[in-house]
């Protein structure tokens, strides 16, 4: 399994939805999606790339063949697929602190979704519901949802600034570098590898084939020289 | 403020509640033992816990008690709990990091490089290597005088040589000139014979900690220091986020071992020393000070947040006019007054950072409300506002994440163009979930920027600076974006703080420590 | 279609998995998958890397559904704390029921850059290009994928697989992938500029900005940039 491909997490949930209230929650989400002041809080988080809720009907489930058995089953389900930067703890904690009530209006048509607060029993309900990701890609493995942003904000500041870059006198020309770089002084983090989130036997060699390798070297130096 | 909740003072040890150097005890005395016979080291705990300093009020009151002059408190590591014979199901209960210890966590603390632990003092380097050199039990002593702190380890010595080598004491602490001591001294800095709340890069330190229900002497000190609730004003944290057993900041009881009694009133303890490298930051300073317009001090203040000289919060005093005006206050203030001047404030003004950096150490360590924050496309470029009212509450990223620094400097500067002198802080954090507390402050917002957008810059002080090339740290020091100056990019940062050794300990109640000593802790 | 926010496009996509073993391995169909699947974790990269613009995908099996739940957490026991007397009876008849599912799905979620259109056909066709023969190795054990032969079939087959998205969040951006990853490019090399090139005097620095840009080339997608899932520096 593998839940963590660079900077991103990749959590899916799955939970059981009461067939007659399934219009509620799409309701819900209708709503979320009309008024984007809904998801201010998952904004100014910036913790996610992409999210999605998929509520499959209880008689929706792909049936691809006659051989395949219909299902039968009681309630709707719904899927939750989320790419997030961080642990899962600081996922999961940072969501409860900061936007309990959104959480909770998404989250309670579900069976006996215990609510975002207290902690503990919110943590057991997303474990106990979580399934693992046997494969994980991320196109961008060195960049969090801020980098991605960012990036595009220094592209075209820069594409812009290059308008001019040939037009005045030298100083005109390091004013507005001067207004460049003040524009950009949220954006100009450097991206180097994760933090270290997972201490899993996988996770340890992939750092050690694709990341420590490189630092490896210089630990050497140092035993050397002390 | 009003007292919501009551503590027992007397049930809870006392560096938990006090820091001691605000209390005349400028020297102190950390000592690590091996225990190798358990009942003669449940005997010992015994006999220490006596003499154990609780949080009791001190003074002559019908329900205070004096002063001692010397102080003793008691924590243990995993090993150690284990060697006293708590039973296992007592045992399972506490946090895997804690059972793992610092050593096995380097990688989630950034100890890497000159932080190895390959490159930690003896003591620490062999700790979690064999039975025989397991740190098992700390013990601190505070003094008013080098001269008392002596009576207190020769008595700490009288009941380690009762034990009749039931407990040993470790060796292996390096001091002046390498040599190997038998423990680790602490002092504070002397500044024209007086002790000082300095640190060996002549910052002030030990401003700010966090103010949670029940503090006896907290009641004036809430702002600031507590958290800030969405109407501007501030609320003490609540007691669980720094004692199990109570209720924290989530609305119930953090995780703890079983039986209640053994983890209520206790909380876990981490100790670090860090190594200060004096020659490296003076150098470092000075070459950038030639660049950066604001000159020297206002450099050093914006990788702190402060300025060294009494701590000022750049917040509030972002250039020279401004802190010759809060040092004015500052002066004329009672001791009240002065702490309200140095803690109470927000970053709702600074909400760019072209006061307080990004990667400014107070910055990172306590963002307060300003980590709910956005920006806007039609404002200003450069510019970072509040989100007001996107979060339940303002510190809703902050509050789990609080913890109680205690600690002092050891060594002495001999020679501020070397590294290699004998200097640094011994810093002890308390909390009552290391994972979700220092270990996340120390992971998310030390060593990585990406809640701060800063992508991975670190903590300018603190960070785990590479000397790696092609992984070289830098810090932006942002402007106001409605100036004309541009950002000051601090490059190359060396690795400034170097980890020394270290480990999670369990620091228990009164009462948990009378049952560990008569080995009746029985979850059963 | 709540499948599109933008230009960004959120696939769900479940396929019943045959129930069967593999012939000589006494391994059953959707742990063949699993296997299959946990083995692209160790190669260099992932075969992802070849289907353009994915931003994010991930790959599991679904065994079962799942029903963990509070048992203090209905409706009835909030009656039950307020009145006298809720006969218990009538509180467990009302615990929810354990559904379980009659075949396992391979789940593929991806998200990617789809055009305002959603160009969900010109993606799957995409990824049958880059990688069909690994398509075939996991989903040669579902149901209706003998009916697969070419990058039409397959876009069939996916589609009645596919799941309408109830809502998508996008928290990123939805810019095609070879922009994000120029962009990304661009913001480490500016960053080690401007702090390679503080304090300079204008001339230089203006000259040296010129090679920077020449160097760099800022609306050159194919090069130099970021490869697609690259780890390393």
């Amino acid at each position: 399994m593998s839940n963590i491909a660079g900077k991103a997490y990749a959590m899916n949930v799955i939970t059981p939805v009461r067939p007659y209230l399934v219009w509620v929650n799409k309701v819900i989400f209708w709503a979320a999606l009309k008024l984007p002041s809904t998801l201010k809080g998952l904004i100014t988080l910036s913790l996610i790339h992409y999210a999605r809720w998929v509520i499959i009907g209880k008689n929706q489930f792909p049936h691809l063949a006659p051989e395949q058995p219909k299902e039968d089953l009681s309630y709707c389900y719904m899927l939750f697929f989320s790419n997030f930067n961080g642990s899962w703890d600081q996922y999961v904690d940072s969501f409860t602190f900061a936007i309990p009530s959104g959480l909770d209006m998404f989250w309670k048509w579900n069976i006996r979704y215990p609510k975002s607060v207290a902690l503990t029993p919110f943590h057991k309900y997303i474990q106990y519901n979580q399934i693992e990701t046997l494969h994980y890609y991320n196109g961008y493995p060195l960049a969090t949802s801020n980098d991605v942003k960012s990036a595009s904000a220094v592209r075209d500041a820069l594409i812009a600034f290059d308008q001019t870059a040939d037009q005045g006198t030298d100083a005109e020309f390091i004013k507005r570098y001067h207004t460049l770089l003040r524009g950009l002084q949220h954006d100009l983090g450097d991206m180097y590898p994760t933090p270290i989130v997972s201490m899993a036997a996988y996770q340890v060699e992939k750092r050690t084939r694709w990341h420590a390798s490189q630092l490896s070297a210089l630990t050497a130096d140092r035993v050397q020289q002390s | 403020m009003i007292v919501t909740k009551e503590l027992d003072l007397l049930d809870i040890q006392g560096n938990v509640l006090r820091v001691y150097g605000r209390f005349r005890y400028p020297v102190a005395r950390y000592v690590f033992l091996n225990l190798r016979d358990s009942a003669k080291g449940r005997a010992f705990v015994g006999a220490v816990t006596g003499r154990v300093t609780t949080s009791a009020n001190w003074g002559p009151g019908p329900d205070q008690v004096p002063q001692p002059d010397w102080t003793v408190n008691i924590a243990f590591t995993y090993q150690g709990l284990k060697e006293l014979e708590l039973p296992r199901t007592s045992l399972i209960g506490f946090s895997p990091e804690f059972v793992a210890g610092m050593k096995g966590r380097k990688d989630i603390l950034g100890d890497d490089g000159p932080s190895s632990p390959q490159y930690w003092d003896p003591i620490w380097r062999e700790n979690r290597e064999t039975r025989e050199q397991d740190v098992h039990v700390f013990i601190s002593l505070n003094a008013h005088t080098k001269g008392l702190l002596e009576d207190g380890y020769a008595w700490l010595k009288g009941v380690i040589e009762a034990t009749q080598g039931g407990v040993v004491l470790l060796s292996g602490h390096l001091g002046d000139n390498h040599a190997v001591m038998d423990y680790q001294d602490g002092q504070a800095v002397m500044e024209n014979g007086q002790p000082s709340a300095k640190e060996h890069f002549g910052y002030t330190d030990g401003i700010g900690d966090p103010v949670f229900e029940g503090l006896p002497r907290g009641s004036a000190s809430v702002l600031g220091r507590g958290k800030q609730m969405a109407d501007g004003s501030w609320a003490p944290l609540a007691v669980g986020e720094f004692l199990l057993g109570h209720i924290d900041e989530a609305q119930e009881y953090p995780p703890a071992p079983n039986p209640i009694l053994l983890s209520r009133n206790g909380t876990y303890m981490v100790y670090r020393k860090l190594h200060e490298n004096v020659g490296t930051f003076n150098a470092y300073l000075d070459e950038h000070a030639k660049h950066f317009p604001g000159g020297k001090e206002l450099l050093a203040a914006k990788f702190v947040g402060r300025w060294r000289d009494n701590g000022a919060p750049l917040v509030k005093a972002p250039d020279q006019a401004s802190k010759a005006a809060f040092d004015a206050q500052l002066a004329a203030a009672d001791p009240q007054g002065q702490d309200a001047l140095l803690s109470s404030f927000t970053y709702d003004d600074d909400m760019s950072g072209g006061r307080c950096p990004f990667s400014a150490h107070i910055r990172r360590i306590n963002p307060r409300a300003s980590l709910e924050f956005t920006r806007d496309p039609t404002d200003v470029p450069g510019s970072l506002k509040v989100s007001k009212d996107a979060f339940d509450t303002p510190g809703a990223l902050t509050n789990r994440r609080r913890i109680l620094r205690r600690g002092l400097p050891y060594g002495e500067v001999k020679d501020p163009t070397r590294d290699d002198g004998n200097h640094g802080i011994i810093i002890m954090i308390l909390n009552v979930d290391i994972n979700r507390q220092f270990e996340f402050v120390q992971q998310q917002w030390i060593n990585y920027g990406n809640d701060f957008k800063a992508a991975n810059d670190k903590e300018i002080l603190l960070g785990n600076h590479s000397a790696d090339e092609r992984f070289a740290s830098k810090a932006v020091i942002q402007v106001d974006p409605n100036g004309d100056d541009p950002p000051y990019f601090l490059s190359k940062i060396p690795r400034l703080v170097e980890t020394r050794g270290g480990d999670y300990f369990f620091v228990p109640s009164m009462t948990a420590l009378r049952m560990i000593a008569k080995g009746l802790v029985d979850p059963t | 279609m709540t499948n599109i926010s933008g230009n960004a496009y959120a696939l769900t996509i479940l396929s019943p998995i045959r129930t069967g073993v593999v012939k000589g391995e006494e391994i059953e169909y959707a742990d063949k998958v699993r296997d299959l699947l946990e083995s692209w974790n160790l190669l260099p990269n992932s075969p992802m890397t070849q289907v353009p613009q994915t931003y994010l995908c991930r790959f599991f099996v679904l065994d079962d559904v799942y029903t963990e739940s509070l048992p203090g957490a209905s409706v009835m026991d909030t009656f039950a704390d307020v009145l006298p007397v809720v006969p218990d009876g009538v509180r467990r008849r009302i615990l929810p029921k354990e559904d379980r599912l009659k075949s396992r799905y391979l789940v593929f979620s991806s998200n990617f850059y789809g055009g305002p259109q959603g160009d969900v056909d010109g993606y799957l066709r995409g990824m049958w290009n880059a990688i069909g023969e690994h398509i075939k190795d996991l989903w040669g054990y579902c149901y209706g994928f003998d009916q697969v032969r070419d990058a039409a079939t397959f876009v069939s087959y996916m589609k009645k697989c596919q799941l309408p998205v109830t809502l998508f969040f996008v928290g990123a951006n939805d810019e095609p992938l070879p922009a994000q990853l120029k962009a990304l490019y661009l913001k480490q090399e500016f960053a080690r500029f401007a702090v390679a090139n503080q304090g300079l005097e204008a001339a230089v620095l203006r000259a040296n900005y010129q090679a920077f840009i020449a160097r760099v080339a800022p609306t050159n997608l194919s090069g130099p940039t970021w490869e697609p899932g690259q780890y390393r520096l």
